[in-house]
């Protein structure tokens, strides 16, 4: 079953987290970036590890979607940021499906595009990023 | 070095950084550290059972390359307001990633100049892997 359209809209999952120094640093070390700032702040594009240690949930949710994991890629990535994540703060996150929309690809098989979007907030609710996540999946 | 706020204009050029080559073991350190447990960048079986030629490398290396990239044009992590990318192309282990931009508008905004850029990563071969946008405030 291809994702039905009525799910855009819905939430995936939320959840809450606690940025953790050492996790940062993994993060940064996995990268060989050795920003110093990174005792204080997370790296660009570390919202990408919290999500997934943040947001447990959801996975039925994203079973339902009926994509085709064996052929699934992640298509684009976009982050914006108010301001950067600190380390030692803690965030919630909502993850939502922004969009369901389908293409047809040069050899003729049909691509399903998921639009996830996230916003992560600061404990006295004010927004710090939102990330918008592009997932592909090629219907076999 | 950081962009010139008072220099930076439509075709400047963003500092160019080059990575090491990615290994098996860039792959499997990343993975983990990133919460990725997609088997398919580390497990030669799988990739190959997929239909690809090997284990290839997660996207979001790359972007992560391009993080690093441009908070060093911006003077700081909290310099990169917004960073956009497409994974066009696959990378490789063995392959070396250059980070490359071109500034593409600027603007004044609450008493900081805006830069907008057009970014993507290269391998050795000069083929882009990866394609965005990126802005900065300086």
């Amino acid at each position: 079953m291809p994702p039905s359209k009525e799910m855009i809209g819905r939430v995936l999952s939320t959840g809450s987290a606690t940025v953790d120094a050492e996790h940062v640093a993994s993060f940064a070390a996995a990268l060989g970036d050795t920003n110093p700032e990174y005792e204080t702040v997370a790296p660009p594009t570390y919202p990408i590890a919290f999500m997934t240690q943040a947001m447990s949930g959801g996975m039925n949710t994203f079973l339902e979607l009926g994509l085709n994991f064996m052929t699934l890629v992640h298509g684009e990535q976009e982050f914006e940021f108010v301001r950067p994540v600190k380390v030692g703060e803690t965030l919630e996150l909502t993850g939502r499906i922004a969009d369901i929309y389908e293409k047809t690809n040069s050899a003729g098989a049909t691509l399903d595009f998921v639009v996830m979007e996230t916003e992560g907030k600061d404990s006295a609710g004010k927004p710090v990023f939102y990330s918008r996540n592009v997932l592909i999946s090629k219907r076999i | 070095m950081a962009l010139d706020k008072n220099t930076v204009a439509v075709g400047t050029e963003l500092p160019t950084l080059t990575k090491p080559a990615i290994t098996r073991d860039t792959l499997k350190v990343y993975g983990p550290a990133a919460g990725d447990p997609n088997p398919m960048h580390v497990d030669e079986e799988f990739a190959k059972n997929a239909g690809y030629p090997g284990v290839f490398a997660h996207g979001m290396l790359s972007m992560g390359y391009l993080g690093e990239f441009l908070h060093k044009a911006a003077g700081g992590v909290a310099n990169v307001r917004k960073f956009r990318a497409r994974f066009a192309k696959l990378t490789w282990p063995g392959d070396v990633v250059s980070c490359k931009g071109t500034v593409s508008a600027v603007r004044d905004e609450g008493g900081k100049k805006l830069v907008d850029c057009d970014i993507w990563t290269e391998t050795q071969s000069g083929e882009k892997k990866i394609v965005g946008t990126a802005t900065l405030a300086l």
